[in-house]
């Protein structure tokens, strides 16, 4: 980290970068499309130490907005954050929300953490895992108990002071999750990992710490649920998930919040090891405004990551979708594919960055990125961005953007299935490939489950669009 | 009466007027071809008989089994058991051969087909098709060969066992075995499972394979000559324009309708 020559006027982010100076009461207008990269908030300070420096930051800044070359913009310029800071609340341990039995599927599982609002309200652990090593309890509670671990990994990549939201994260998260799966430990069933949010008037600060150690095999899967309620709530996210030499991992996420006025602004960061390896696969499936910025850091040589996501909006939701495949040092292999549809008035933009950083030879990535309008007021713009600071690797990228086929209707309307279905055919079709990558039965299922829901749901919307052509 | 009537059928697309009174009747059991040249209409027919949306009938009426189906959805028209073979099947990316099949039997149906009863239907028409199992585990016409679209084609029709089935152009662009194997196909099923059948065709090779009882050829909109098999032999002598100038069809018509393959 360098001092800025100018510091009267600058300080200097965790990340690095110089923060844009705003006068009180102005949205700070800047473009935070960039990785991360770099040194984290983490380097020595202890958790304390790190939640006044985030406050500090909270306390002086003002909500951001995303905005990109004129066409774009993220706003948190609607969100009430004062009246959900006023009413925020934490739920009595024990009472799991009904939303989480309803939409989780019954299937074995290596463990589970569920979080209600601000608090973790169930965690349970295969016992024999318990013995082999493994931890899974509340931040809070690993910081209790296993400060020296907790504390080695929190924060190492993720900066607490990019924005207002992430500084409230780092500032006021309560519960949290933590994951620790040791050295060698092979775990053939998920994690699961829970944030719940009950109703209006909830910020829920949901911070989550995940360490694979040295050829450990693990999976985890997060739910973010929100039950239909009408009113405000806050998610602000932050997640870390740090695989060490040799380690694979499996990282799959749900998140649908349903049709309240439910805002996420989240970051989340993998990073991989020597050797280690991670399949991240986000499914974003609804919220009225989610802002993601996901990266996938290949940090050591010999890492190899397949980064997939999909998602679908409905209705009025905003989906903004930061994700960077970033290779750090080589040789390094990456593939990024992520598949999006969209529905109603709803937008979505999803900007994906390979960057791969000096000295980071012979990196071999691809990212590509395809998109389907279901509706004419409906919004879908990827942009694909290379960054490369090497010169012995292939990065390249590539994408599609289409619309119903009518053809391809007409075609399963003659053999006798209706419009709807021979839709929901063509939607499902288009986000199999990446659904069956899941390579889980009942999380595939849920996946499609969900996407169908929303395509029945907007079957009104899907018909008025095909006879406006 | 016959199970599918066509009368006085005019169709129009994008202002254009293709079809100018058609009459038709196929029935179970039966096995018409439709002849004629390149945008004489043939497969503007087959499109309206399973109701194409851009496809637009101004005048005259389709019966099927004595409900006029000439505003139905394709789909309902699929349920009451006509089927295409389409010319240029779409692939359906995502979705296996078997799972579409499934979906659409059941689609007919209001219990879903047995597992068990489903596979033997299955088995069964692979063998008539001469396939081999991994391919009804791949996406429906995705990254098939000419030859692979037209057999998937059939095998829909094996598993959907329709009452009449329309043929658009199977025989384009398959090589002599292909054609030989989709052909026999049909031949088995006429036999088995008593299928009216209206083979569309620009050629006469396929009817080497299946032999039509009856012939009917098209020309700029209407159908201008009805024959037996022996039909398709004078063709194969005298060619369209032959024909043409001896039936006088009208030179206007073939002007308006192009060789846009329509």
């Amino acid at each position: 980290m360098s001092e800025q020559s100018d510091a009267g006027t600058a300080t200097v982010a965790s990340n690095g970068a110089t923060p844009v100076q705003v006068k009180p009461g102005r949205h700070r207008e800047a473009t935070l499309y960039h990785a991360l990269s770099g040194a984290g908030a983490g380097n020595g300070r202890t958790l304390e130490q790190l939640r006044e420096a985030a406050l500090k930051s909270y306390e002086t800044s003002e909500l951001p907005v995303w905005r990109r070359s004129g066409f774009w913009t993220t706003s948190l310029q609607s969100l009430d954050l004062d009246a959900l800071e006023a009413q925020r609340r934490t739920s009595e341990p024990g009472t799991v929300p009904e939303i989480v039995a309803r939409t989780l599927p019954d299937r074995a599982r290596a463990g589970r953490l569920v979080q209600r609002d601000g608090s973790v309200v169930h965690v349970d652990l295969d016992p024999e895992l318990r013995a082999r090593g493994v931890i899974l309890c509340s931040l809070q509670e690993a910081f209790r108990d296993h400060p020296e671990l907790a504390g080695r990994w929190y924060s190492k990549r993720l900066t607490i002071d990019r924005h207002k939201l992430e500084a409230a994260n780092a500032a006021f998260w309560t519960g949290g999750a933590f994951l620790h799966v040791p050295k060698g430990v092979v775990v053939e069933d998920p994690f699961e990992i829970v944030y719940a949010i009950d109703g209006p008037g909830v910020a829920q600060y949901a911070r989550t710490l995940v360490v694979g150690g040295e050829h450990s095999e693990f999976k985890v899967h997060e739910y973010d649920l929100a039950e239909d309620f009408s009113g405000q709530a806050l998610h602000a996210g932050a997640f870390e998930l740090y695989l060490q030499d040799g380690a694979r991992c499996r990282l799959a996420q749900v998140q649908d919040w349903g049709t309240g006025e439910v805002y996420d602004v989240s970051t989340r960061f993998v990073g991989v090891g020597r050797d280690a390896y991670c399949h991240w696969l986000p499914a974003l499936l609804g919220g009225h405004l989610v802002r993601q910025h996901l990266e996938l850091a290949v940090s050591e040589p010999g890492g190899d990551m397949a980064f997939r996501g999909l998602f679908f909006t409905e209705e009025h939701e905003h989906l903004d979708v930061f994700a960077v495949d970033l290779h750090e040092t080589g040789p390094s292999g990456g593939d990024v594919h992520w598949r999006g549809a969209a529905t109603g008035e709803s937008r979505a933009s999803f900007e994906g960055l390979i960057q791969i950083d000096p000295g980071a030879q012979q990196t071999h990535t691809y990212l590509q990125i395809h998109s389907m309008m279901l509706s004419p007021k409906a919004r879908v713009d990827a942009i694909p961005s290379v960054l490369v600071s090497a010169d012995d690797v292939s990065a390249s990228h590539g994408g599609t953007v289409g619309e119903l086929d009518e053809a391809a209707i007409f075609y399963m309307q003659s053999r006798g299935l209706d419009r709807p279905a021979a839709v929901r055919v063509i939607v499902e079709g288009f986000f199999e490939p990446l659904i069956s990558e899941l390579a889980d039965e009942p999380l595939e299922e849920l996946v499609r489950e969900k996407i169908a829901g929303k395509l029945a749901a907007a079957r009104d919307d899907i018909e008025a669009y095909a006879t406006s052509r | 009466m016959a199970d599918l009537e066509i009368r006085d059928l005019h169709v129009r697309i994008e202002e254009r007027e293709i079809l100018r009174g058609v009459d038709l009747d196929i029935s179970r059991g039966e096995v018409h071809a439709l002849m004629g040249p390149n945008g004489s209409g043939k497969s503007t027919l087959a499109n309206t008989l399973l109701g194409h949306p851009s496809y637009e009938i101004t005048e005259g009426s389709i019966t099927f089994k004595g409900e006029d189906i000439t505003a139905a959805e394709p789909h309902e028209r699929a349920k009451a058991g006509l089927f295409l073979a389409f010319q240029y099947p779409v692939s359906i990316p995502g979705v296996s051969v078997a799972n579409f099949l499934r979906m659409a039997i059941n689609a007919k149906r209001d219990e879903p087909i047995q597992v068990k009863e489903f596979r033997n239907q299955l088995q069964h028409a692979i063998e008539l098709l001469d396939v081999d199992k991994a391919f009804t585990s791949r996406h429906l016409n995705d990254g098939f060969s000419g030859g692979e679209k037209k057999r998937a084609e059939i095998l829909q029709m094996a598993m959907l066992a329709p009452d009449v089935a329309i043929l658009d152009e199977t025989d384009s662009g398959l090589d002599i075995d292909a054609l030989r194997t989709v052909a026999e196909g049909v031949q088995k099923l006429h036999e088995e499972q008593d299928l009216g059948a209206l083979i569309i065709t620009h050629y006469q090779r396929i009817l080497h394979y299946i032999k039509p009882q009856f012939v009917h050829i098209l020309m700029d909109g209407r159908i201008v000559l009805q024959g037996g098999v022996e039909l398709v032999e004078r063709l194969e002598r005298e060619g369209y324009d032959q024909i043409r100038q001896e039936v006088g069809a009208g030179t206007a018509g073939a002007v308006a309708a192009g060789d846009s393959g329509v």
